[in-house]
């Protein structure tokens, strides 16, 4: 849908339900254990990833102190993102991770680079649960470079190959940043071999420190989803994110109940960076600063408890983002499967919260729908 | 009143035959990897409860 677009409200419009609102507890948190990466990936956000600044621990003991309560009412997980977390090393990582109890869920995005024998020891001892980002086969990893520029490929295979010498399974995010026919049919053939068991593709998003458009032919982009979703249907042993949602939407409107789909309320997903800043919604606002908005952030862990904070959320710009939300509700057709466009998004792209439409939305939620029917019709 | 959310359901009830035999398929496909409701292992877990997918493989608000 063009923005601008005069739209008629009927009942389905309005009565697609949920997103309304930020929920008090969230499902998990993304913690920054140290701002380094050891790679230095073209399309990067992240703006502080040469510096090696370290969590303490004592931001790990505050947000554990809320985080033990709410695991233990219900499933609640930690997410040791970057940075690369790994690049923090195994005995910060263990005194991190030391304040929050067994039944905390732990996850980790890591570029595999470092991972050897001794971090599988690490991740099967702690049931660590593993994502990889790695964006297909060699030629199709360029990105994905060290500092000095050379390709981490190698490297990144053989951190593959440790986890599945222990059996440790393990998760992969793609980073395509030419979504075009004749590309998806080989990357999902790659991730059968590679041996993950589930995938997420992610259409290069202009956020952060990486400025690159993002604008792609559309009919180029549904072909990619298309071509994508023949490929799983041909051996859908990975659970690939944006077709299981595809597919679960698609189902929904079939049985009439695609308006109850999206959870009831946003879940905040604070992020927690390196010195305790809270920054809701988006990780990729971390470590950001803005004339108008700020630093983003909704206080700090040191000073005020994690659960304090998401309860004065009213302030700053998350309420002009739900208005976006409330905006897209309004007017866009995708709103029950997309849910409303992410927080990042909208302000790398538009310079605000409230917009609608993003090039990231129609790459990676309008032409994703739309490449999926184009292949059950084509089918 | 036909607008553009009309319209866009319209096409995916159109599409009823030959989406059915792919539901069925992914129905399948999930069981398969153990990820019928109730149980929990991997990244993936609790197909009925999406909202609790956690990692960046959660949809919303997140889908990274
Ligand atoms: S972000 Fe989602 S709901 Fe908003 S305009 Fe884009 S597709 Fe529609």
């Amino acid at each position: 849908m063009e923005k601008g677009r005069a739209v008629c409200w009927n009942g389905r419009v309005a009565g697609v339900g949920g997103m309304r609102g930020l929920a008090s507890v969230p499902g998990y948190v993304v913690m920054q254990p140290t701002t380094l990466c050891n790679l230095d990936c073209v399309y990067c956000y992240l703006p502080l990833r040469a510096a090696d600044r370290r969590m303490p621990v004592a931001v790990a003991e505050a947000v554990a102190a809320d985080a033990n309560v709410w695991a233990a009412a219900g499933r609640f997980s930690v997410v040791w993102h970057g940075g690369e977390p790994l690049a923090a090393g195994r005995e910060h990582l263990t005194a991190l991770m030391a304040p929050f109890a067994a039944g905390v869920e732990q996850h980790v995005q890591t570029n595999a680079t470092l991972v050897d024998d001794a971090w599988c020891e690490f991740f099967a001892a702690r049931g660590v649960r593993v994502s990889v980002s790695v964006d297909g086969p060699e030629d199709l990893n360029g990105q994905r470079v060290s500092r000095a520029g050379r390709p981490a490929y190698d490297r990144i295979e053989r951190g593959i190959g440790a986890l599945r010498r222990h059996g440790l399974p393990y998760a992969a995010l793609c980073v395509v940043s030419d979504p075009r026919p004749g590309l998806a049919a080989r990357l999902y053939a790659y991730f059968l071999e590679l041996g993950c068991d589930t995938l997420g593709v992610n259409i290069e998003e202009r956020e952060g420190v990486n400025e690159r458009a993002n604008g792609h032919d559309a009919a180029a982009v549904r072909a990619f989803w298309a071509e994508l979703a023949a490929a799983w249907r041909a051996d859908p042993r990975i659970h690939l994110r944006e077709l299981e949602w595809s597919l679960r939407y698609l189902g929904a409107v079939l049985d009439g109940t695609d308006g109850g789909l999206l959870p009831r309320t946003l879940d905040p997903i604070p992020t927690i960076g390196y010195d305790g800043a809270v920054v809701l919604l988006s990780p990729e606002l971390a470590g950001f600063h803005d004339p108008v908005y700020g630093d983003f952030a909704s206080g700090n862990v040191l000073t005020s408890p994690l659960s304090a904070l998401l309860g004065s959320a009213s302030t700053g710009w998350v309420p002009e983002f739900l208005d976006g939300i409330e905006a897209c509700r309004a007017s866009c057709p995708y709103f029950g499967f997309c849910g409303g466009g992410h927080a990042a998004n909208r302000y790398f792209e538009h310079g605000r919260f409230d917009g609608t439409e993003t090039e990231h939305c129609r790459n990676s939620k309008i032409n994703l729908l739309e490449g999926v029917l184009d292949h059950v019709r084509r089918h | 009143m036909s607008d553009d959310t009309d319209r866009l359901a319209d096409r995916i009830l159109d599409a009823r035959a030959e989406l059915a035999p792919l539901l069925e398929e992914a129905r399948l496909a999930r069981l398969a990897r153990s990820e019928g409701p109730g149980t929990d292992g991997g990244a993936v877990c609790a197909w009925n409860h999406f909202e609790n997918i956690p990692t960046f493989f959660n949809w919303n608000n997140r889908p990274r």
